[in-house]
C-alpha cells in the first residue's frame, strides 16, 4: 500500500474542484491511480485522463508530471510519496 | 394549403395528395441564442450538401451567422452578439408557403419541412418579408435559400463548433451543439426562456450563473 | 486544382491575374509553399540581397486549398517576404476572417511588389480589383482602419475583411506585423514594415464566389470524422474555455516561463494563472477563427471590477490574450495584472507590433539598468529625458512601446529591429558589450519561453527559416515528453528523453516536413496537440488535400513536399549568406545556466552541437557548412534551385 498526492491544474481543477487530493494505492501503479482518479469524479474525468482508442492516460492537450517533472504514462510505476501534477498539454500562441 | 402542388421525391416516394392532412414538422432547428462563436463551419457545411456541384459558398448557405450585436432583428429582438438565423420550421403550413404566388413550397416526407422547388419558383421574394424570422435568404443569383432539414440529419448540427455541456439531461455526460433539436426538452426550454445579457456577453454567462448550464465547456 | 494570383505593382499601379495551374499545386502544395515559390522566382529576377524596405522586396499573401473548406481547425492565412528585421527569409501566419473572405474572392494569392507614390489601400471585391487613396487612413492604427474599412465598404456582395498596417507598420518599424481584421496578428518577421515601406494601409477584400471541391462527399465524410474525433476527447473542451492560456499552469509547474528577459522561468506573484482568467475576466468565447471547430478564442470586456488594474481600462475590450502574449508581458516584463496583461496584447495589435522581439527589446534595458549597468544618465541620453525601467510598470513599458512604434527617440530607433539588432547597435554606441543580455536564437528574433532543458525546442530556435520560432520545428514531442509519439516516429523512445541528444535534431527535420505541409493547407496548427490525427498531416489531411484539390499524392509524396518546400526557404536564406554560423542563440540561453524549476542547471551547450548535426544529417545537407547538396535538392526535384545556388556559391562543395 502506497500513498500518492495528486495535484490538478486548469481543467482538471475546475473538474475536480479541489487543488490536490491524496489516493491510497494497493500497487504502486499508474493504472491504478487513474482508476481511482476517474472512479472518484466521474465521466467526465474519464473523458479527460483516458483516451478511449489506447486506454493509456489521455496524451492529446493534457500533460501528467511526477516530481521531477518526468511524464507518467499509464504503465509507469509510482514510488510512496510521490506527487503528480495533472496539467494540460499546451503550448504557442 | 391544399393548392400547394404535389411532387415525387427522386427516390420514389409519393408526396402528400391534395386536401391530405400534413403532420407537423416535430423535429426542428433552433439555435441557442448568443452562443454562436461565429466559427462559420455550419455555413461551409450546408453550402456543400446543397450544392449540385461540389461548390462551398457561405452565401448559398441556407443558414446565416450574423455579429450585430446592436442590430435587431426578428429572429433576435434583443440584439444579442452572434446569431444564427436559421429556418424555424413555424407553422404547418408556414407563412412563406402561404404568401407564395406561384405554390413552390412542397412537403419533405420525411421531415415534414417545408421546401422551397426551384424549378416552380419565380424570385418573387414574396416569402421573403413573408418569413416572420428573416430566415428566408437570397443568393446573389437570386435563388431563394430555405432550411430543408437535410432530409433529417441536418448538417450544420453536426457541424456546430459549440457545445455547452447539459447537466440536466440525466446522469450521463452529455454535451449538445449550439444548434440542436426541437425534441431535446432541455435546450427547447432554454431556448424559449428570455435571454439575460450582459452587454454583449450573453446568455451563456447568465446561465452559468443561474446553475442551468456546467462551465465544463 | 487551379487558382487566381492577383499581381500588384504599387509603382505603376497596374494590377493583373495569372493562373496557378495544377502542376504548381502538384509541386508546393499551397498556401506557405506556393507562397515561397511565388517570392522564390521574384528574386531570380530582382536582387535578393536588397534592402527589405524597398520597392524590389515581394510582399505575398496566400491561403491554402483546405482553408473555407470544414477540412481542419480553422483557417490560416500566410504572409511571406524578406524580413526587415533579420534580413532573410519571413513569413508569418495569422487566422481571423480575412484569409477566409479571400478564399471566395477568387484570388487565393495576392503578390505586392513596388512601392506606391503615397499611401494607398487594395479592394479586392471579387473580381474587381483596384486601389484607392489612404490618407484618411495613415496615422491610424489597426483597429480603426479596420472599423473604417468595414462602414465604407458595406456588406455588399459580402462582409468586408481587412489585414491592414498599424502605426509601427508605417513607420517602417522593422518587427511591425500586418492584422487582420482588427483582430489577428500576423506578427513575426516585420510584415508590416514592408507594407509600411510599399505605402500600402491595408487590403480590404469582399468575396461571394464559391470553392470548387473535387470530391465533395469525401471532404464530408473526412470532416465529420475529424469532428466526432476531437469531440471524443474532454481536453478539447478544457482548451475551448482557456486557448492557449491552458498553458500557464503547466509552463509555471515545470520552470518554462521567461521570467525578467529569462533571468528566472517562473511567474512572480499569484496573480496570472488561466484560472484567475477564466473567474475573472472569461465571457463567452465570441470570436473565432473562420472554419474552425474548436473555436479557443475569446472577448473580454473590463468593467474594472476585475482586477487592481482594471480599473485603469474600463470599458476595453479585446481578444484573451494568448500564451506568447502573456509570456511576453507576465514573462519577460513581470507585469502581474491580467488587466494590464490584456491591454498588453491590445496594444501591440492596435499598433500592429510583434509582442516577442518587442518586450524582449524593452526587457533588455531593463535588465542592463537593473544590474547597473547603464546610469539615469544613459537612459535620459535614450529617450530625450528622465525615464523610470521599472519592471512591471505598465505606464513605463508603454512609454516604452511608444517610442518603437512612433520612432521617436533614440532607444526606439535603436530597437527597431528587435533586441538583437538594438543591442548590437547600443553596445557599439556606449562602447561596451551588453551582448550577453539580449535574448535572441536565429536571425536575431526572440521569443518568451525558457529554452534550456529543450534540446529540440532549442533546436528549432536555432534553425527555423524565419528566424527563432517554434512554429516550424514544433518540438512538442520533447516538451510534452511524448514517449509515444517518439515511438511512433522513430522507433523508440529517445526523441520524447530530456537527458538524451538522440532524434532531437531529427525531430525538428521531420516535424518541419509536416508543419510546412500543414501551413500549405492553409489550415490551424493547434489540432496538432489535441488529436493524435494532428500529427499526421501527410495521411490524415493528406486524405482531405486529394479530395479537394485532386492532387492524388499519396503520403510518402506529401512527405517529400513537405521537404521540398523547407528546401526552398532554406535555400533562401543560403542565397542571403546564412551558413551553419548563423543557425545559432544567444549566449544566455548557450551558456548560463537555468536557474531554476523542475530542470536546473541545464544550459543549451550540453546538446547543442550533436543535436545541430543530426538535424544536418536528417535534413541531407552538409554537416560542416549548414548548405544544401545537389544530390539532396536533385531528389526533391529542385534542380534547378541548385543551379541558382552554385552560381550564388551557396550549395554545399562535393
Amino acid at each position: 500500500m502506497i500513498t500518492v498526492n495528486t495535484e490538478y491544474h486548469s481543467h482538471f481543477k475546475e473538474i475536480t474542484g479541489l487543488a490536490g487530493d491524496s489516493f491510497e494505492l494497493d500497487e504502486p501503479l499508474v493504472s491504478e491511480l487513474a482508476a481511482k482518479i476517474t472512479e472518484k469524479y466521474g465521466a467526465k474525468m474519464k473523458a479527460l485522463l483516458i483516451d478511449p482508442r489506447t486506454n493509456d492516460l489521455n496524451a492529446n492537450g493534457t500533460m501528467y508530471v511526477d516530481s521531477k517533472g518526468k511524464r507518467i504514462f499509464i504503465d509507469d510505476t509510482l514510488e510512496d510519496g510521490e506527487t503528480i501534477a495533472f496539467l494540460v498539454g499546451i503550448a504557442g500562441g | 394549403m391544399s393548392a400547394l402542388p404535389q411532387k415525387e421525391l427522386v427516390t420514389g416516394e409519393t408526396w402528400y395528395q391534395p386536401g391530405d392532412e400534413i403532420p407537423n414538422v416535430t423535429t426542428k432547428l433552433f439555435a441557442l441564442r448568443n452562443q454562436c462563436t461565429e466559427c462559420n463551419v455550419c455555413e461551409v457545411a450546408c453550402s456543400l450538401v446543397h450544392s449540385p456541384d461540389g461548390e462551398i459558398n457561405p452565401q448559398l448557405s441556407r443558414i446565416q451567422i450574423n455579429h450585430a450585436p446592436d442590430k435587431q432583428t426578428k429572429a433576435s429582438p434583443a440584439g444579442l452578439g452572434f446569431v444564427a438565423d436559421i429556418c424555424h420550421h413555424c407553422g404547418n403550413p408556414p407563412p412563406c408557403a402561404e404568401v407564395c404566388p406561384t405554390d413552390a413550397f412542397y412537403y419533405d416526407p420525411l421531415t415534414q419541412a417545408a421546401v422551397i422547388d426551384q424549378d416552380n419558383c419565380i424570385q418573387c421574394m414574396e416569402c421573403v418579408p413573408g418569413c416572420p424570422f428573416d430566415v428566408v435568404f437570397v443568393a446573389p443569383s437570386g435563388e431563394l435559400l430555405k432550411c430543408d432539414l437535410c432530409g433529417g440529419d441536418p448538417v450544420c448540427v453536426k457541424a456546430c463548433s459549440t457545445r455547452p455541456e447539459l447537466l440536466n439531461v440525466g446522469k450521463q455526460y452529455n454535451r449538445m451543439p449550439v444548434l440542436f433539436y426541437e425534441e431535446q426538452p432541455e435546450f427547447n426550454r432554454l431556448s424559449r426562456e428570455e435571454p439575460v445579457a450582459r452587454d454583449e456577453v450573453g446568455m451563456m454567462q447568465a446561465m452559468l450563473e443561474r446553475g442551468e448550464i456546467s462551465s465544463g465547456a | 486544382m487551379e487558382s487566381n494570383l492577383l499581381r500588384v505593382d504599387l509603382t505603376t499601379g497596374e494590377i493583373k491575374s495569372e493562373i496557378i495551374g495544377h502542376e504548381v499545386f502538384e509541386k508546393w502544395v499551397g498556401g506557405s509553399g506556393i507562397n515561397n515559390w511565388i517570392m522564390w522566382q521574384h528574386f531570380l529576377t530582382h536582387d535578393i540581397n536588397c534592402d527589405p524596405r524597398s520597392p524590389d522586396n515581394i510582399f505575398v499573401f496566400g491561403v491554402g486549398p483546405l482553408a473555407g473548406s470544414g477540412a481542419g481547425s480553422g483557417v490560416k492565412g500566410r504572409i511571406t517576404f524578406k524580413s526587415p528585421c533579420y534580413d532573410m527569409f519571413g513569413d508569418s501566419a495569422g487566422g481571423g476572417k480575412f484569409p477566409y473572405m479571400v478564399r471566395f474572392s477568387g484570388y487565393e494569392y495576392i503578390a505586392i511588389t513596388g512601392k506606391a507614390p503615397k499611401p494607398v489601400y487594395l479592394h479586392i471585391c471579387n473580381d474587381e480589383v483596384s486601389l484607392h487613396d489612404a490618407s484618411h487612413l495613415w496615422g491610424k492604427d489597426t483597429k480603426e482602419t479596420h472599423e473604417i474599412l468595414q462602414r465604407d465598404l458595406g456588406d455588399y456582395p459580402s462582409k468586408t475583411h481587412t489585414l491592414s498596417i498599424g502605426q509601427a507598420g508605417e513607420n517602417q518599424v522593422g518587427i511591425a506585423g500586418v492584422v487582420s481584421d482588427a483582430l489577428r496578428i500576423h506578427a513575426r518577421c516585420g510584415g508590416g514594415a514592408v507594407l509600411g515601406s510599399k505605402n500600402l494601409k491595408a487590403i480590404a477584400v469582399q468575396g461571394s464566389g464559391g470553392i470548387k471541391i473535387k470530391r465533395p462527399e469525401g471532404i464530408m465524410k473526412w470532416s465529420d470524422v475529424f469532428r466526432q474525433s476531437l469531440d471524443a476527447n474532454e481536453a478539447v473542451y478544457g482548451f475551448k474555455r482557456r486557448g492557449t492560456l491552458g498553458a500557464v499552469e503547466m509552463y509555471q509547474h515545470i520552470g518554462s516561463h521567461f521570467w525578467r528577459n529569462n533571468q528566472g522561468n517562473k511567474f512572480r506573484g499569484e496573480g496570472i494563472t488561466s484560472d484567475n482568467w477564466v473567474k475573472r475576466f472569461h465571457k463567452y468565447s465570441e470570436v473565432c477563427s473562420s472554419d474552425c471547430f474548436i473555436a479557443c478564442d475569446a472577448k473580454y470586456k473590463i468593467d474594472g471590477t476585475e482586477s487592481e488594474a482594471a480599473k485603469k481600462y474600463v470599458g476595453e475590450t479585446f481578444r484573451r490574450p494568448e500564451y506568447l502574449t502573456t509570456g511576453s508581458a507576465a514573462g519577460a516584463l513581470d507585469v502581474r495584472d491580467w488587466a494590464e496583461v490584456a491591454h498588453w496584447g491590445k496594444i501591440t495589435n492596435d499598433y500592429g507590433i510583434d509582442n516577442q522581439d518587442l518586450s524582449c527589446s524593452i526587457s533588455f534595458l531593463m535588465e542592463i539598468k537593473q544590474h547597473g549597468l547603464i546610469s539615469d544618465d544613459d537612459v535620459a541620453n535614450l529617450f530625450g529625458h528622465s525615464q523610470s525601467l521599472e519592471w512591471g510598470n505598465m505606464d513605463d513599458i508603454e512609454a516604452l512601446v511608444e517610442s518603437i512604434v512612433y520612432q521617436s527617440n533614440p532607444f526606439g530607433k535603436l530597437f527597431g529591429d528587435g533586441p538583437y539588432k538594438g543591442a548590437l547597435r547600443y553596445s557599439e554606441m556606449m562602447g561596451q558589450n551588453f551582448m550577453k543580455y539580449a535574448m535572441y536564437g536565429k536571425g536575431g528574433a526572440s521569443f518568451t519561453e525558457e529554452m534550456r532543458p529543450f534540446p529540440t525546442w532549442m533546436n528549432n530556435m536555432a534553425v527555423a527559416s524565419r528566424g527563432a520560432d517554434h512554429l516550424k520545428g514544433l518540438g512538442l514531442i520533447e516538451k510534452f515528453q511524448r514517449r509515444d509519439l517518439s515511438q511512433i516516429y522513430f522507433g523508440g523512445p529517445e526523441a520524447a528523453d530530456l537527458e538524451v541528444p538522440t532524434y532531437k535534431g531529427a525531430s525538428t527535420a521531420i516535424i518541419e516536413n509536416q508543419v510546412a505541409l500543414l501551413n500549405s493547407y492553409g489550415v490551424c496548427m493547434f489540432h496538432w496537440m489535441l488529436d493524435p490525427a494532428g500529427y499526421m498531416p501527410e495521411s490524415y489531411y493528406g486524405e482531405a488535400y486529394r479530395s479537394i484539390t485532386g492532387v492524388e499524392h499519396d503520403s510518402e509524396m506529401l512527405m517529400r513536399d513537405g521537404e521540398r518546400i523547407c528546401n526552398l526557404e532554406k535555400a533562401f536564406n543560403s542565397r542571403v549568406g546564412m551558413r551553419r554560423e548563423h543557425d545559432t542563440v544567444c549566449e544566455r540561453w548557450m551558456w548560463e545556466p537555468c536557474p531554476e524549476g523542475k530542470y536546473p542547471g541545464k544550459v543549451a551547450a550540453d546538446m547543442f552541437e550533436p543535436v545541430l548535426d543530426e538535424y544536418y544529417q536528417w535534413r541531407g545537407w552538409d554537416v560542416r557548412s549548414g548548405l544544401q547538396t545537389r544530390a539532396k535538392l536533385e531528389e526533391l526535384d529542385l534542380g534547378d534551385v541548385a543551379d541558382v545556388l552554385e552560381a550564388d556559391g551557396a550549395l554545399a562543395r562535393g
